[in-house]
Parts: structure tokens; sequence; C-alpha cells
């Protein structure tokens, strides 16, 4: 079958491939760009480990073929940290125990980053619908609870914050 | 897991989306959000030679205010349909419904549109549509029809649209006043699909029911009304013991699956609890009590 | 994968005994059935491109008929693959006389392997079922009008 050329942002740059239709956005993000911190876990829609942004919107990467993302703009756990400056939401799983093997983790932090992008104070009940896709079978939970909790204060405080203040 | 190879086909238009179809037929298969189909692809289950996605025509994401009714684009994703104001506060049972569906990555993709057609048993929206009366609008080469959702669902997995349409509108008619309706499902703890899903709308004229519609998803091949339950608590009281009356006939006349998940004598069991449980709830929403 | 169903034939025992194990009649409602031919007694290979919806593929395998007990069961072997993987499995299929009408049972086990067991079991046992219900339905217009 004929290749299809795409054009896809990730993480503010822009790669142009020719792929195989079938080929799916994880692989192409984890094979092509060598991006390895989106996880396939069950393959099946359902586990939420290779959850990505996709325009802002968090998807789960292994239910999307690449070509569907063509001139589409996507963020991954690479691209959060800032000059070695972990992301909030990252450092909040660093404090609050929010991982033990880690495996869920990238995905589990999309979907926050996504869920705080849209809603920057989050009742509990509000982050734990918004982990719904996303599986951990170390945790049970409540540490990502705290780590989401974490990284909404951090980041109210630094919106606080004057401008130039860092 | 890897799909198939096919060839893929990114139309900007539903006349090019129909052009397409007519030229690939049997072996072409439209997609939407692709979390109905990308999953069968990955299991091999579907294998289509031609993939058309529609997710590049303009024009089929919207939800309007249209007086007599609300119109539905069929790309317009399950979490636009969940956060709507308007259907929020008109049609709850809809916005219900689609927050229920999966998760919140398969709402941010999957569509309405896309669900309907693909008409799993275990989807939550068919059953919706029933209750709701609503309308499909289906586009093909020789023009666009409408198809009553009572004759859209017409087996397990398959609709009335025909292989050359396009689904492009769902159209859902305004609501009487002191209308209320809701949305319950158990639903499987994996998947999120409905082992038994009830859609609820209830009318109420003074202490009586002036009418009563439920929807039933994932309990048959596929999504029915509960018409027994329906009859027998059209003009009763309207109140709780009437509806416990009602919901024992929920079952009547559906063919439960049986499967891993639940037996067909547990799936009857939770229609009837469900739908009592459902009809309450709407039933309080049409007498204002929320 | 557990296969279990039943359908009644509105016809006699013997009349349906003899359809269902006649190989022009199986080559006739099989759903699909492109390719259908017989390789010795009781067994035949065919390949059948059927689906019901979304789901949808082309197969292609041998059937084996054996343990028959005329007229009132038989067992049916199937082997063969398509692009979800290989499938094998058999089972047996019984006929009851009810005065008239004939209630076919069937009961099998087909084994798949994999995710297609744990996530598309859902759909692949009521999909199974529904091709055999087809087929059955088909058979049973094959059966000539009787006085039954």
């Amino acid at each position: 079958m004929a290749g299809a050329h795409v054009s896809i942002t990730v993480n503010g740059k822009s790669y142009e491939r020719e792929v195989e239709p079938r080929l799916l956005l994880v692989h192409f993000l984890r094979e092509e760009l060598g991006l390895t911190g989106t996880h396939i876990g069950c393959d099946t829609s359902q586990c939420g480990a290779c959850t990505i942004l996709l325009d802002d919107i968090a998807v789960k990467s292994c239910t999307m073929f690449a070509v569907q993302a063509d001139g589409r703009s996507l963020t991954t756990v690479e691209g959060l940290a800032q000059g070695g400056q972990l992301h909030p939401v990252q450092e909040g799983f660093w404090e609050e125990h929010g991982l033990q093997c880690g495996y869920c983790t990238p995905g589990m932090i999309m979907s926050v980053v996504g869920l705080l992008q849209a809603n920057a104070s989050p009742s509990e009940q509000e982050i734990r619908h918004a982990i719904h896709g996303n599986l951990c079978r170390c945790t049970g939970y409540q540490h990502i609870v705290n780590a989401v909790q974490y990284a909404a204060n951090k980041m109210a405080e630094g919106a606080k914050q004057p401008i130039g203040a860092d | 897991m890897i799909p198939s190879a096919f060839e893929y086909h990114s139309p900007t238009s539903v006349e090019d989306a129909l052009g397409l179809l007519g030229r690939f037929g049997d072996d072409a298969k439209l997609l939407a959000g692709g979390h109905s189909l990308i999953p069968l692809m990955k299991l091999r289950l579907a294998a289509p030679e031609h993939l058309i996605d529609l997710g590049r025509v303009q024009g089929l994401s919207y939800i309007r205010d249209e007086g007599g009714a609300i119109a539905i684009g069929a790309m317009t994703t399950h979490s636009a349909v969940a956060a709507s104001e308007l259907l929020r506060s008109r049609v709850a049972v809809l916005a219900e419904a689609a927050a229920s569906i999966g998760d919140v990555q398969v709402r941010n993709r999957g569509t309405i549109g896309g669900s309907l057609a693909h008409a799993d048993p275990g989807a939550d929206l068919p059953g919706v549509m029933l209750a709701l009366n609503a309308e499909l609008v289906a586009r093909g080469a020789s023009g666009t029809r409408t198809i009553a959702a009572a004759d859209f669902f017409t087996d397990l997995l398959s609709t009335a649209l025909e292989p050359n349409e396009v689904l492009t509108e769902i159209r859902i008619p305004v609501l009487p006043a002191n209308t209320g309706s809701t949305y319950l499902k158990f639903a499987n703890q994996a998947s999120g699909y409905a082992i038994v899903g009830i859609a609820a709308v209830v009318t109420v004229s003074g202490a009586t029911v002036a009418d009563a519609r439920v929807g039933v998803s994932g309990v048959g091949e596929t999504a029915s009304r509960a018409s027994g339950t329906e009859q027998a608590l059209r003009g009763q009281p309207a109140n709780a013991d009437a509806v416990k009356r009602a919901a024992q006939q929920a079952a009547d006349g559906i063919e439960p699956l049986g499967d891993i998940h639940a037996s067909a004598e547990y799936r009857s069991h939770l229609v009837r609890v469900f739908a009592e449980r459902a009809l309450n709830t709407a039933l309080g929403r049409a007498q204002g009590r929320g | 994968m557990q296969l279990t169903g039943t359908y009644t034939f509105k016809a006699p025992r013997d009349a349906v005994w003899q359809a269902m194990l006649d190989p022009e009649n199986i080559r006739r409602c099989m759903p699909g059935c492109e390719e259908f031919k017989t390789t010795a007694e009781d067994q035949y290979e065919a390949v059948m491109k059927a689906g019901v919806g979304s789901i949808k593929g082309t197969f292609q395998g041998k059937i084996q008929l054996s343990e028959r007990q005329p007229p009132s069961s038989y067992r049916m072997g199937v082997e063969g693959g398509g692009k979800p993987g290989r499938v094998k499995g058999s089972g047996v299929l019984t006929l009851t006389d009810q005065g008239g009408t004939t209630l076919v049972a069937y009961d099998g086990d087909a084994q798949v392997a994999g995710l297609i067991a744990s996530v598309g079991q859902r759909l692949l046992g009521i999909t199974a079922r529904k091709l055999i219900e087809q087929f059955f339905k088909t058979m049973e217009k094959q059966i000539p009008a009787t006085s039954a």
C-alpha cells in the first residue's frame, strides 16, 4: 500500500515522514521519532499509558493512526520539562510519591496536564474523574491525587508571582 | 497490535467522502473518531482495504438549537456533547450518557455519529436515541434522507444506513414542558461498555404521568424500547409506587445477551432495577425536584 | 470460547437431519460462501467471506462431520484461519423432535487465544452466534414444506 506523507509537530519541533497508513501514532512517536516516554500498555484503548496531548486534548495514541495527526501539534511527556526544570506535574509526582514502577506515569501525567489546562483547581473528585482512563497497578491512586493537588497548588503560586520574578 | 494494511483517504467534504464510498463500495469503511473501529482493526476483526477518514471534513461538528429540534453534527465528540450547556439543560439524558462513555481520552476522540453508525450492542447512545425519538440524517449520492431512531438500529452492529451513505446529523426533537430525563448504566468496569444502560424520559401533567419513554442499551443485540413499562406508566399517578410496578416489565420482550460479564438472567434483573431508578430520577426532574 | 445456542426448525426431525448433512445445503447456507468442495466423506473445505457490521473477514478452513447418530446428533469440527488468526473448534449438534418441529441445539468450544480472547470476545461471541443463526435460517428454507 502506498505510503503517506505526514508533517507532525511534536513538542514544538516539526517532523516530516513517509509512513504506512496503518502505523499507529504511538509507534510513530516511539519508533520513528525515538520518543519512548510514551508507553504501550494494554494496546486495547483501556489503560491510558499511551496518553499524549493532541492540540492540548488528552488522547490515547494507540487508538489513532499517525496519518490522522498530520498537520497537528502533539505534546508528549518529553515535552514537559523546560530548561532542565521539571513541569509542576512531574515535580508533584516526584514529591508526593505518585509512582512506583512508573509504567503508567507518562500517560497519567499527560492526562493530568490536560486536566489542569482546562481546570486549574480541580476537586479531588474532578481529579479522579480525569484519570479514570489511566490505570495504575501500584499506587492505589491516592498518591497520584496528592501529586495532582501539589501541582495545582504549585501552578497557582507560579501564576500569582509577578512577571519576571524568576 | 498492527492492523492489516489499508489505503488511507482523507476527504475534506461530504461529497468527496461519498465519491470515495461509491468508488470502493464494500471494501471501504468510514473512520470517524475511530474508538470503535480502530480497536477492531487492531484485532483484525475488521480489515477494510480503504479507510475514509472523516476527520478533515469541515462542518460536521456542531450543536445547534434550531427551534423545534437540537441538531448535532455527526462528528461532534462525546466530550463536546457532555459539556454542552444546551444539552445539559434541555436533554440531560443525552449529556449524561455521553459523559458516561469510556473515559476522558475516549470521549475526546469518539463521536456521536461514529458510535451510532457502529451500533455496538454495548454502546450507550442507541438506547438514548430511541427514548428521545431522535432522527438521524444520512446523505447519499442521490440526496439526503431522515431516518427515525426506531428504524435505524436494525440488528447486531447493523443500521439502516446504506453502504454508500454518510450519517451527517442527529436531530433531537424538543422535549415537552414538565419533562425530566436521565441516563443510568451498569458498566463493565474495564471497558466502560454498558452491561445495562437505561435512558428514561418522563413527562408529567399535574399529578399524572403523561408520557414515559425508556430506551435500553447493552442488553440485547440491539438497543430497544421497554414498551411494556412505558405503557404501564402512562396515565398513572406520578409517584414511586407506579414506577416500581411499571419497571417490573422493563425486560419484557427483550432477548438478553449472556456472556462472561453477565448472564442473561442477571441482565434482565438489572434492567428492572435500573429502569426503576432511572424513571424515579427522570420523574423527579419532571416535577422540578432536581 | 464457549458457543451454545438453539434454533427451532418448523420441520420434522428427519427432514432437518437430511437437510443439515447435505453438502449442497451446507454450501448454500454458509454465510458468504465463496468456495466449497468435498474432500472426503463428511469432510469439506470452504472459503467464506462473512461478517456482521464492521466485523468482517475472509476465512478458509476445513469442516469435518463425525459421530453421526441419525437422526439425533453429530459433531462438527472446524479448523482454519483468517486475518484475525487461526481458529480450531468443535461442537455437538443435537436434534430433538418436538412433535412436528425440531429443536437444534449446538454446544461447542472454539479455541481463541491472546488479546482477541480477552478483549475481542465480547463481540466475537455474539457475531459467531449471529452467523450460526443465519446458517440455520437459510437451512430452514431449504427444507421443502411438509404437512407436519
